[in-house]
């Protein structure tokens, strides 16, 4: 059991998804699934199953909500959205990984000069 | 941070939630994968793979479907939820399988906890539950202290002249209210009874923060003279004689001949103290109160008759002592105006909590009996951690086989310990339900002087004790053995193939020490049960001063109404005593307004010699003069007073009155100034032996006895009389002809009681036997569980040494020196307990000093007693299974294994 290599991916996980339901609007796991393998353009391979581990712990802090829905092709599927405290988290989430981003990177560049 | 901490508890309500409707949700879930899957196999079918070739890839994207469901899963439930009821269903079914254990463990558990919360109930009812009363912290008695009678009544009650001053001038109380005891014959439908009331001032429920249930509260205009013809019924005398009649209000009943109309009911849950110091009593049921409807003739003396117990209510923001300062000032006011009068009074006062007054006397003893069945649930404890400790070997493999698995040792510590506790919840409700039980006893046999005894029942508080008590039990007896257990060597145990393990030298050790507690508190509550039995017996044997075999008491009230007059009065009792007297078997009888063991009262002051500097209080008592005989008052000097004497001022005193007033002279022939009613030289003819007058343990009073035509008026022919029946035979024998007499003279005169002496000497102990009873219950049921104790571990211990008492015995040891050898093992802890038991009862012992009457708390004969009794148990104990051991033939035990 790598715990801790999955909770890092989970965290990050969290965010896009996060991320995702904030700028699409509603979407079914599958459509979250896409974007992300869109956006990340084949760099990141997701087992897409872990995105609906993500989304019931999303679900349980408050962050998104869900509903049955009909989804395009008329099946029936749940749809998730970002509630408000959601967006408050994402902004939090968002600036955090930032500033770390920014810090690691510099962090890193600096190793690369020596 | 507190992000962190709301996200914790939303995801813990979130299971907590999942924990009830987990499974739904798992049928969502799976639809939800499914469309998933479904939906990314067209993808890739859209992208030009065969359908098969799809599902595949479809499946690899997503990953491992079960881990999910999973992992889904455990988000949503508490695990350690589900762990905690395996480990409940995994402890039931061990002890399943040994169910002599398991019964004997939840036998004694629930007797344990049984006891304790029954003890507890009615420690709570009378000790911790509040008064039932609105801020009772602030009610406090107010008593009076008047300096000359100190000596033999510290404190005594308030007047009525004194209550009007106080209330009018003392602003240290929101409110002041005075309460006497009273009785009144109620007539009207069928046989007259007597019942028993308060005559209280009307603001007595406003004082005390209560309303009638039913009707109105008094008026304060009904505290004024003639205007006070109302009662108000206690709840239950409403529903005992008026059958719940809501209808009763404004109803007339009639009280010793005069109507008084009933305004009002009082709800169930107002009790009013039976006793409010050590002079006013109200009895333990109370059916009326009345309101004061104006000073009656004897009340209006400035400093006459003390007997109102006056309740005051302390104003928020000042303290007792500046109220008792201010009425101190008071007091000064009043003896100065007294002393114009009469001669010099100094008066003070004394300011009581309501609360300690009610119950103060109670508490010592009903913490002794808390503390010992405490500690009867204490060994109770150890008893268990004791036989638990006692199965660890026997499970040393089991506990191997699981850690070599895998468990760690926290889990099995976990295993272990839900096993005590589900014994101590078997155990916790069985004990409820005999607790309950144990209540309805308990106040059954409890001594009726205990204070608001009709207030005790289990509620919710006594509930949560219970529930406490078994965690706690659960806890104390499994952790010891829980711990051993989880610290087990495996290799070792794996080795010996478990059950033939010997048991370890440490886990021994700590099995010897907790006999040596057990057996040390079982020694300790048998101390102090035996010195509680011997004080009863000490008590029993002391001179009561009047006989108390072969003596019939009748308590006789007359009806105010056609006996108002004396002379009519006397005429009844003489009537009566004629009647009584010829009787067959009857060889005495008297009357007296009051019998001995029936509390002080008539207290009023005496100068010796007359014009001296200082009134002494004395008990005054009218009596005939066969009194004496038929009661066995002794006659030490001089004569009774006889029917010769009629119209002479003679009196007779007891003992101790005659030593106070005339220490080493003869009283015969002295005189005496008495107050009882009014100023009068009395003769003393004659001294009488002394008797208990308020209880046994209690020295006795000075007493002074008058003839009825005493004052010159008859006015001490009493109301209600005392009427002492000696016999030739068995007092009970006479009572149906007693009785019939009594109703043959005049058949609207009801008979209060009919005691014994002997019945009423027992009365007077019943607190006493009540404690003893208990204290030797609990040190027996100690003593039970600790002999039980120390055969379990002797047993146990011979079990595990068959084989070396085999080889000793084949090596040529013989009967005798395998059980001294056993003796000696099991001895060693019994001798350190009872040497320590013996050393904590010393102490215990001058704690309850008062509770004592005749001996010492360290009593020898008591002491030596309780160290042979241990012993012998302590012996027995051991040589059942020693004698089993003995008898190993050494061929079985070698091959036992």
């Amino acid at each position: 059991m790598d715990t801790k290599k999955s909770e890092v991916l989970q965290g990050t996980l969290d965010l896009m998804i996060l991320k995702t339901l904030q700028a699409l609007g509603p979407l079914h796991g599958f459509g979250i699934a896409r974007r992300i393998e869109q956006v990340s353009r084949d760099v990141l391979q997701l087992n897409e199953g872990t995105v609906y581990t993500s989304l019931l712990r999303l679900q349980q802090q408050g962050w998104i909500a869900s509903e049955w829905g009909t989804s395009e092709n008329n099946r029936k599927a749940k749809f998730y959205s970002i509630t408000k405290r959601g967006q408050r988290q994402l902004q939090v989430e968002a600036e955090n990984w930032e500033r770390i981003s920014d810090v690691i990177g510099r962090v890193l560049k600096l190793e690369a000069e020596k | 941070m507190s992000t962190r901490r709301e996200s914790k508890l939303r995801t813990f309500a979130a299971k907590v939630l999942g924990l009830v409707r987990g499974h739904r949700h798992d049928g969502e879930f799976e639809a939800e994968i499914q469309e998933h899957l479904q939906m990314l196999a067209e993808k890739f079918v859209a992208q030009g793979m065969s359908r098969a070739e799809a599902a595949a890839a479809a499946r690899r994207q997503f990953g491992n479907v079960t881990l999910l469901q999973e992992d889904h899963r455990e988000l949503q439930t508490l695990v350690w939820f589900g762990a905690l009821w395996e480990d409940m269903r995994f402890a039931f079914r061990t002890l399943r399988k040994s169910p002599g254990f398991a019964a004997v463990a939840v036998l004694t558990l629930a007797l344990g906890i049984g006891a304790n919360t029954a003890v507890f109930s009615v420690v709570h009812g009378v000790l911790l539950r509040p008064l039932a009363y609105q801020k009772p912290n602030q009610l406090y008695l107010l008593q009076v202290v008047w300096s000359q009678m100190t000596k033999f009544y510290p404190m005594i009650p308030a007047n009525y002249a004194g209550y009007q001053i106080w209330r009018k001038q003392c602003h240290s109380f929101e409110d002041i209210a005075i309460a006497e005891g009273t009785s009144a014959d109620l007539t009207g439908s069928g046989e007259p009874v007597e019942i028993h009331g308060v005559r209280g001032a009307a603001n007595l429920f406003t004082l005390l923060g209560t309303s009638p249930a039913l009707g109105r509260d008094f008026f304060p205009t009904e505290d004024e003279s003639g205007q006070g013809r109302v009662v108000i019924l206690t709840n239950k005398f409403w529903r005992g004689y008026f059958h719940a009649d809501s209808t009763v209000l404004g109803r007339a009943i009639t009280l010793d001949g005069v109507p008084f109309t009933i305004v009002g009911v009082l709800p169930a849950s107002f009790h009013f103290p039976a006793q409010l110091g050590q002079l006013t009593s109200f009895g333990r049921q109370i059916d009326f109160f009345e309101p004061l409807n104006g000073p009656r003739d004897e009340d209006q003396d400035l400093i006459g008759e003390f007997d109102f117990a006056a309740l005051g209510r302390l104003r928020t923001g000042v303290s007792p002592g500046q109220a008792l300062a201010e009425l101190n000032v008071i007091q000064a006011q009043i003896a100065r105006e007294a002393a114009k009068m009469d001669t010099g009074v100094d008066l003070k006062a004394a300011i009581i909590p309501l609360e300690s007054e009610v119950v103060g006397a109670a508490r010592r003893g009903l913490i002794l009996l808390l503390a010992a069945v405490g500690v009867v649930l204490l060994i109770v404890c150890v008893n268990l951690a004791n036989m638990m400790l006692s199965r660890i070997p026997g499970r040393m493999r089991e506990a191997a086989i699981r850690t070599a698995l895998g468990a760690t040792r926290w889990q099995l510590f976990r295993r272990m310990l839900t096993e005590s506790l589900l014994l101590g919840v078997l155990g916790g409700a069985l004990g409820v339900w005999l607790g309950s039980l144990g209540v309805v006893w308990l106040v059954q046999i409890a001594p009726p002087g205990l204070p608001r005894l009709d207030e005790v029942h289990m509620d919710s508080r006594v509930l949560w004790f219970a529930v406490l008590l078994s965690l706690l039990t659960s806890i104390l007896s499994g952790i010891l053995p829980a711990w051993r257990a989880s610290k087990g060597d495996v290799q070792g145990a794996l080795k010996t193939g478990g059950a033939g393990a010997g048991e370890s030298q440490g886990s021994r050790r700590l099995r010897e020490a907790l006999i040596g507690i057990e057996v040390g508190m079982s020694t300790a509550l048998l101390v102090i049960a035996g010195l509680l039995t011997s004080s009863l017996f000490h008590l029993l044997r002391v001179n009561p001063g009047f006989a108390t075999e072969r003596v019939l008491t009748v308590d006789v009230d007359l009806p105010p109404q056609s006996y108002s007059e004396p002379s009519v009065r006397l005429h009844f009792y003489n009537a009566l005593l004629d009647r009584l007297r010829g009787l067959p078997g009857v060889r005495a009888a008297g009357w007296v307004n009051r019998l001995p063991l029936e509390g002080e009262g008539n207290v009023t002051g005496l100068d010796v010699p007359p014009g001296g500097p200082a009134h002494v209080p004395a008990n005054f008592r009218a009596a005939s003069p066969d009194y004496f005989s038929a009661v066995g008052i002794r006659l030490l000097h001089g004569r009774i007073f006889s029917e010769s004497d009629r119209g002479r001022k003679v009196v007779l005193v007891s003992e101790s009155a005659a030593q106070r007033f005339w220490p080493g002279q003869n009283p015969i022939g002295r005189t005496c100034l008495t107050f009882w009613g009014g100023k009068e030289e009395d003769e003393v003819i004659g001294v009488v032996d002394d008797v208990r007058t308020v209880k046994l343990d209690a020295a006795p009073v000075m007493m002074v006895y008058v003839p009825d035509w005493f004052g010159g008026r008859g006015f001490r022919v009493p109301q209600s009389a005392g009427i002492a029946v000696r016999t030739d035979g068995d007092e009970r024998s006479v009572g149906a002809s007693v009785r019939e007499a009594v109703h043959a003279e005049d058949s609207e005169v009801p008979i209060v009681a009919m005691r014994s002496t002997s019945e009423m000497v027992s009365e007077s102990v019943a607190p006493r036997r009540f404690q003893m009873l208990m204290a030797v219950l609990f040190a027996g049921s100690a003593l039970l569980l600790a002999s039980l104790g120390i055969y379990g571990v002797i047993a146990y211990s011979v079990e595990q040494r068959r084989r070396e008492l085999g080889i000793r015995s084949a090596l040529g040891a013989q009967v005798s020196n395998l059980h001294r050898m056993i003796l000696r093992q099991g001895m060693t802890p019994v001798a350190a307990g009872l040497v320590a038991g013996l050393g904590g009862s010393l102490v215990i012992g001058r704690l309850i000093g008062s509770l004592l009457f005749g001996v010492k708390a360290a009593d020898p004969v008591t002491m030596s007693t309780v160290a042979l009794l241990v012993t012998l148990v302590a012996v027995l104990a051991c040589f059942i299974p020693s004698r089993r051991a003995s008898r190993v033939d050494p061929m079985v035990a070698l091959r036992y294994e």
